[in-house]
């Protein structure tokens, strides 16, 4: 059993590392577009409301596997070619950000309308009052979800390996280990303790965080 | 843009039979996804009554398979089964498949497809379901077993049915995620609608394999598979919404199974 992991240590090294950054550069762009999506629904304007509703119905209910073809292939086709890290780390990012904006919006609705209205007598404007009052409670009230968001991504990073992108992430090294050693529950199980790893150490960064940030209601 | 929207490369989609194979695909995806949640449903209430179980072993052994299945990705299962299922079970169904099934489901690796579909989505379900149980008021288990109720019946008379309904909506949330995911088997050659698109992407505009002289670039193709998701996964969103709405005033306390807009996670408070 353990032999498969000392033997092939530098490809599941590799691929856990592949994977990891995978995960975290997704998970910037997610925070980011989804901090913007979730602005947008909350905007006083309707059409921007409604654009940002438009957004997360699209990229919430779209396969990440669908997407990872349209921005690879798809785009390849018609020729842009973006290459596969910058494919995977945008389609996983973005599919990730409308559940973001989601759990935001929901943060921003738990602000207390008065916070809302204090700050706008204090003569704020409406992007001031967003940015330093609102989001910052909504996101100290969305630690949780974003956790579980995160152990979310980890496992959606596997789709990108798996897909036709040439990315060697952790799922596609126990593959590689797999068809050369052909102990596939061995070099499989290895694998399934590094995403163990990841989600633990998600599951272990974030409830410190909750614990020290979180706001209760 | 222009590439985009030039109508050249959209005149696949109305040439020969193009859109009804990809439609004949989707509709592989929506029967798997059915498939999948029924048995799933199954055994998730099984595993959800065993990790709420009096027995301690049997608790925390129930616990264990569902932490493991939740945590680990789809296609990392569906990819190990398809590698690690005997060829005995994997010809049995080839041949013993029943016949009403389409032919798309009765290959030899679409076992390994909907296990790991089922052994995912049981334990995200077992776990939705134990949310929803341990929900309720312990005034209603204390009443039933004041009232003489045996355990069996306390579960099955009192608790299950309240607790039950509380997680429709999140069950209905759990399908869409479902639908989503299974387009993963494509990954080991099912004959779904992704798998179907890069089909026509490849042979459309080639005479050679009868593709005729249409080109399907799969962008323009993707695009179009996306929507067909994009439309069935809202209008099963909107579906759940108003179940949660309908929940809430029947039950005048709102319990969120579900953190809103993560359904796809749905975790339990702690």
């Amino acid at each position: 059993m353990i032999d498969v992991l000392t033997e092939n240590l530098d490809q599941f090294a590799s691929g856990l590392w592949v994977t990891t950054r995978l995960v975290l550069v997704s998970f910037v762009i997610a925070l980011l577009l989804g901090t913007v999506v979730a602005a947008l629904r909350v905007a006083p304007s309707r059409w921007l409301q409604r654009l940002g509703a438009l957004y997360v119905e699209i990229f919430r209910n779209l396969p990440l596997l669908v997407l990872l073809f349209i921005s690879f292939a798809g785009l390849r086709r018609a020729g842009v070619d973006i290459g596969p890290w910058t494919a995977g780390i945008a389609s996983l990012g973005i599919y990730t950000s409308a559940y973001v904006a989601e759990a935001l919006r929901s943060g921003v609705f738990a602000v207390s309308r008065g916070q809302i209205e204090a700050s706008l007598s204090l003569g704020l404007t409406q992007a001031q009052t967003l940015r330093q009052i609102v989001l910052p409670q909504a996101f100290r009230t969305v630690i949780a979800p974003l956790g579980s968001i995160t152990i979310a991504m980890v496992k959606n990073s596997a789709i990108v390996g798996a897909s036709l992108l040439a990315l060697p992430d952790l799922l596609k090294q126990a593959r590689v280990v797999n068809s050369n050693t052909f102990q596939t529950t061995e070099s499989f199980f290895w694998a399934a303790v590094g995403y163990m790893l990841l989600t633990v150490t998600a599951t272990v960064i974030f409830r410190a965080l909750e614990s020290r940030y979180a706001v209760r209601r | 843009m222009e590439y985009l929207f030039s109508p050249d490369n959209w005149e696949w989609l109305w040439t020969e039979n193009n859109a009804r194979f990809l439609f004949e695909g989707f509709l592989i995806n929506l029967e798997i996804a059915v498939i999948a949640i029924v048995v799933a449903l199954a055994v998730g209430l099984v595993l959800a009554l065993l990790s709420l179980s009096p027995i301690t072993p049997v608790r925390l052994a129930a616990k264990a398979w569902v932490d493991v299945f939740r945590n680990l990705p789809l296609i990392f299962l569906i990819l190990y089964l398809a590698l690690s299922l005997p060829e005995s079970i994997r010809q049995g169904w080839q041949e013993n498949a029943p016949g009403f099934l389409p032919e798309a489901l009765r290959g030899q690796l679409v076992l390994a497809g909907i296990l790991g579909l089922v052994l995912y989505n049981s334990a995200v379900l077992a776990e939705i379901m134990r949310a929803g149980i341990l929900s309720l008021d312990r005034g209603q288990r204390e009443a039933a077993a004041a009232l003489g109720l045996r355990y069996r019946d306390q579960m099955r008379h009192v608790i299950l049915p309240q607790g039950l309904r509380r997680m429709v909506p999140a069950t209905v949330s759990q399908l869409i995620t479902l639908n989503k995911d299974t387009t993963l088997v494509s990954i080991i050659a099912i004959q779904e609608v992704v798998r179907s698109g890069r089909v026509l992407a490849q042979t459309a505009g080639n005479p050679f394999v009868g593709g005729g002289d249409v080109q399907a670039p799969i962008l323009q193709v993707m695009l179009f598979v996306g929507l067909l998701f994009v439309i069935v996964n809202y209008l099963l969103s909107r579906l759940s919404r108003r179940l949660e709405v309908r929940e809430s005033r029947r039950t005048a306390v709102a319990v969120a199974v579900t953190i809103n807009g993560a359904e796809d996670h749905a975790v339990p408070a702690r």
